[in-house]
């Protein structure tokens, strides 16, 4: 999927684009994701230390609170299993849900996995899910977490199954499910301890660093370690030097930069995982300078794409074409990709009647890597069609208090890019809770019925297909590249994830070689 | 050290004032002055500490809306500021804070965790890294100050004074960096960075202090290699020592027994005040190993705006700095005594 993607972009994106890559001589390392293949075969056993990034300060061991550190949800998600997980083929896969089944969109039953028990060898029963996804729903973002499931909707069906109800039919309930919903025993006190499901056993914690060793009698299957621990680094940086010493085997999402330094060096595989984070930036449709389409539009058409993705993301990512969710199966490939048209953005400008005697601001924050540097890259490129556009960096405490949801203009950023609905129904619908651009588009809002309402098939593919078309014809995004979620690998280990997102944490079938 | 301290003043003091005041002992004047001394430095620390809770006031943003995630609602920030004492007004929430100080209860992070247990867990490992790059930097630069004092003028006390400049002036994430590039990545001497024992709350190997150690040394090192040379270049203009020199002693001898002791008031002041300088560089340097000391949480507790974690690192750190001043105060005032 990926790499008919990419070809689709090279010869979309013009020969021009190629020769401006090679002119400047430190192009983009093209590198497939994992190039340098595990030294085989794998065996039984082994320790394998990982690396995560996290914040001595936000450590966090509630498995339903908000977890900033990676190295946190690493931890839970090795000892606990959410209902769903990430998939490929289609996006969600079964974990601690077996399987699902609705009539309705409506009311869904999942079937809980048959042997599945917590690791003090109590069986897991609908009760124990039912609490915990009651107790997740509870949380202050349990309503963003769980939307259109009210607590009163979560029951125990049977001794093996949980029903939910959703306020409206939603075919998307099984993939809501597959972040935070880890299940605990009911009523259990202290979450910290508490005995869970998954993969590996916790055997210590301090300090946001844990050893973990292999669940014997686990329900998914048999699992090749004999333990991980994972140690937490204040900075990625720190993490990569840890990998290259020899210090830890895997360094899980340690980002371009410090694969950049990796890249050529004997025993270490690079590992690029596809459609890991997006950028976008925001343009508020509700009202303001970008309220016009033709001003949107005109921004779409004056952003250098390959240039953001090369400069921006070291070239470890691709271009996109405003279209968020472009992981999905069901991505719209054949919407043709928009490339730079500076005559014509000046034009919509000029047509619109912005004043661009004015200076506009877009606001951004630190918070991931590249975040900054794409909006101040953006404002140079705009520039060239005669818009004037001043880059403000706020706190992050500033930002997601007063910019996020409500500035004119401003940068975002989401980890999870393999479905196109979630953000329909997160941040597109009309009614949604954190409709970012304030986007109110009557279409979309039937489009994106339509596809949650409907079951697999022609219909619902149709309805994704329009609410694709209209997101990239005219929301309040500018999405203009998808970063590679990037990993560094010593050379014997295998089995390591490969999906965007979440889906970086599934490390139960990775394995040490011989 | 305070027994030689106070023999010392009790013999230099007149027999006549002793009898004139009733004190129960002869060190009690010193020990006044001492108790006023503490007294003026705690009354700064409570200054600072009020300096603390205004700064972070004003920093845009609440601990409320760090400490939940991007979708929590405004109810829920709402709750959580309740919950967390943040809408109380500011005097309130610092006199309340300070209540708790004199028996040891520094709050709770905005994250619900007992501040005293947050630097329960980190605050020893920058103690000992602190401790160590201090011990590192007053052996480097008694052994390099006093090698170039012996030789005055020569190649020697050139090149040392020199590279001594410079390094002062290094920052420490510059030395940090070389220092990693070239023992640990390039010539794989010694670990890159710092990892924890399993189960255990500071480093797993002694070899892992080597770099964070020298890295916060380094500039403190070429900065009192500096003082102490000076010092004792002051010191060599004594008449005592003159005639030291004069008597034929052997130079080694000259220096450690007449110029050292002379020079120690000078030497001991420089060397305190890198001791703010060293738990300053901490933060940096603790970034760049991955060590898990107190400067990390500092940087979060800013950055989630969680006062509390914020006052009780600046307390925790300033106790650190005040014991260690107090210590230069009395060597100083042993030093002067027996000079006297």
């Amino acid at each position: 999927m990926e790499l008919t993607r990419r070809r689709i972009l090279a010869t979309g994106g013009g020969l021009g684009a190629a020769l401006l890559l090679s002119a400047c001589g430190s192009g983009p390392r093209r590198a497939a994701a994992g190039a340098t293949p595990p030294a085989g075969p794998p065996r039984p056993g082994g320790t394998l230390r990982v690396g995560a990034v996290g914040k001595a300060s936000a450590v966090t061991r509630d498995p339903h609170g908000v977890q900033v550190n990676e190295s946190d949800y690493l931890i839970l998600a090795l000892v606990h299993d959410a209902l769903t997980v990430p998939g490929d083929r289609p996006n969600v896969a079964p974990r601690l849900a077996a399987r699902w089944e609705s009539d309705d969109l409506k009311r869904w039953r999942f079937t809980i996995a048959e042997g599945a028990t917590f690791h003090d060898g109590t069986p897991v029963t609908g009760a124990d899910v039912a609490w915990s996804l009651r107790r997740l729903r509870a949380t202050p973002a349990g309503a963003t977490r769980l939307p259109g499931v009210e607590a009163g909707g979560i029951r125990a069906d049977g001794r093996d199954a949980v029903t939910l109800t959703s306020a409206y039919p939603n075919s998307e309930v099984p993939l809501l499910l597959r972040l935070t919903t880890f299940v605990l025993k009911e009523d259990t006190k202290d979450v910290a301890r508490a005995p869970g499901t998954g993969p590996f056993r916790l055997e210590s914690f301090r300090n946001g660093s844990a050893r973990l060793v292999r669940n014997d009698s686990w329900h998914g299957g048999e699992v090749p370690l004999d333990a991980i621990e994972v140690r937490m680094f204040e900075s990625p940086q720190a993490m990569a030097n840890a990998m290259l010493t020899g210090q830890i085997d895997l360094a899980s999402n340690v980002g371009a930069v410090a694969a950049r330094t990796a890249e050529g060096r004997d025993g270490v595989q690079v590992i690029r995982r596809p459609d890991d984070m997006a950028m976008p930036i925001v343009m508020r449709t509700a009202d303001g300078p970008f309220a016009d389409e033709r001003v949107r539009l005109a921004l779409r058409l004056a952003v250098d794409r390959e240039a953001m993705v090369r400069q921006v993301l070291s070239g470890y990512g691709a271009v996109a074409n405003d279209v968020l969710g472009t992981g999905d199966p069901a991505y719209a490939k054949d919407i043709p990709q928009r490339a730079r048209d500076l005559a014509q953005a000046e034009r919509l400008l000029g047509q619109a009647g912005l004043d661009l005697s004015q200076t506009y601001e877009l606001f951004t924050t630190e918070d991931i890597p590249g975040l900054a540097e794409s909006a101040t890259l953006f404002a140079t490129q705009v520039r060239e069609a005669g818009l004037n556009i001043k880059v403000v960096k706020q706190d992050p405490s500033v930002f997601w208090e007063k910019t996020w949801l409500k500035a004119p203009l401003y940068t975002t950023y989401w980890g999870t890019n393999d479905s196109v609905v979630f953000f329909a129904g997160k941040t597109l619908s009309s009614d949604a809770a954190q409709n970012e651009a304030g986007w109110k588009d009557p279409a979309f809002d039937a489009a994106y019925r339509k596809a949650v309402g409907a079951p697999d098939g022609a219909r619902r593919a149709d309805a994704l297909r329009e609410l694709q078309r209209l997101e990239h014809e005219r929301s309040g995004y500018l999405l203009w590249g998808m970063a590679d979620g990037v990993d560094l690998a010593a050379a014997g280990v295998g089995g390591l994830p490969r999906l965007p997102g979440y889906g970086r944490v599934q490390l139960e079938r990775a394995w040490l070689s011989a | 050290m305070v027994e030689r301290l106070t023999a010392g003043r009790a013999v230099a003091r007149p027999s006549a004032r002793r009898a004139a005041r009733p004190a129960p002992s002869g060190p009690a004047p010193l020990l006044l002055r001492g108790l006023g001394v503490l007294a003026q430095r705690v009354a700064l620390l409570a200054a600072l500490l009020v300096a603390v809770f205004a700064a972070m006031e004003f920093l845009p943003g609440d601990a409320a809306r760090a400490s939940l995630g991007r979708g929590a609602s405004a109810e829920a920030v709402a709750a959580r500021s309740a919950e967390l004492g943040l809408d109380q007004p500011l005097w309130i929430r610092f006199l309340r804070w300070m209540a708790g100080l004199p028996a040891g209860d520094l709050g709770v992070t905005s994250r619900g965790e007992p501040v005293a247990e947050v630097l329960g867990r980190h605050f020893p490992n920058t103690l000992l890294l602190g401790g160590l790059a201090f011990a590192v930097t007053v052996a480097a630069a008694l052994a390099l100050a006093g090698a170039a004092a012996l030789r005055p003028s020569s190649a020697l006390d050139r090149a040392i004074s020199g590279t001594s400049t410079i390094v002062a002036a290094l920052p420490e994430f510059v030395v940090a960096s070389v220092l990693v590039l070239v023992l640990a990545l390039w010539a794989d001497l010694l670990p890159a960075v710092t990892v924890t024992a399993a189960g255990g709350g500071g480093p797993a190997s002694a070899a892992m202090l080597v770099l964070p150690v020298l890295s916060l040394a380094v500039p403190q090192i070429g900065w009192n290699t500096r003082i102490v040379r000076a010092a004792l270049a002051d010191e060599c203009t004594a008449p005592h020592v003159e005639a030291a020199v004069l008597d034929g002693l052997p130079p080694r001898r000259v220096l450690l027994r007449h110029v050292l002791p002379g020079a120690l008031p000078a030497i001991a002041a420089g060397a305190a005040t890198s001791v703010g300088m060293l738990l300053g560089g901490a933060v940096v340097v603790e970034t760049i190993f991955n060590y898990p000391g107190v400067g990390s949480v500092l940087a979060g507790a800013v950055r989630d705006r969680d006062t509390p974690l914020v006052a009780g690192v600046v307390v925790a750190t300033s106790v650190a700095v005040l014991a260690v001043l107090l210590a230069a105060d009395l060597v100083r005032g042993w030093a002067s005594v027996r000079r006297s």
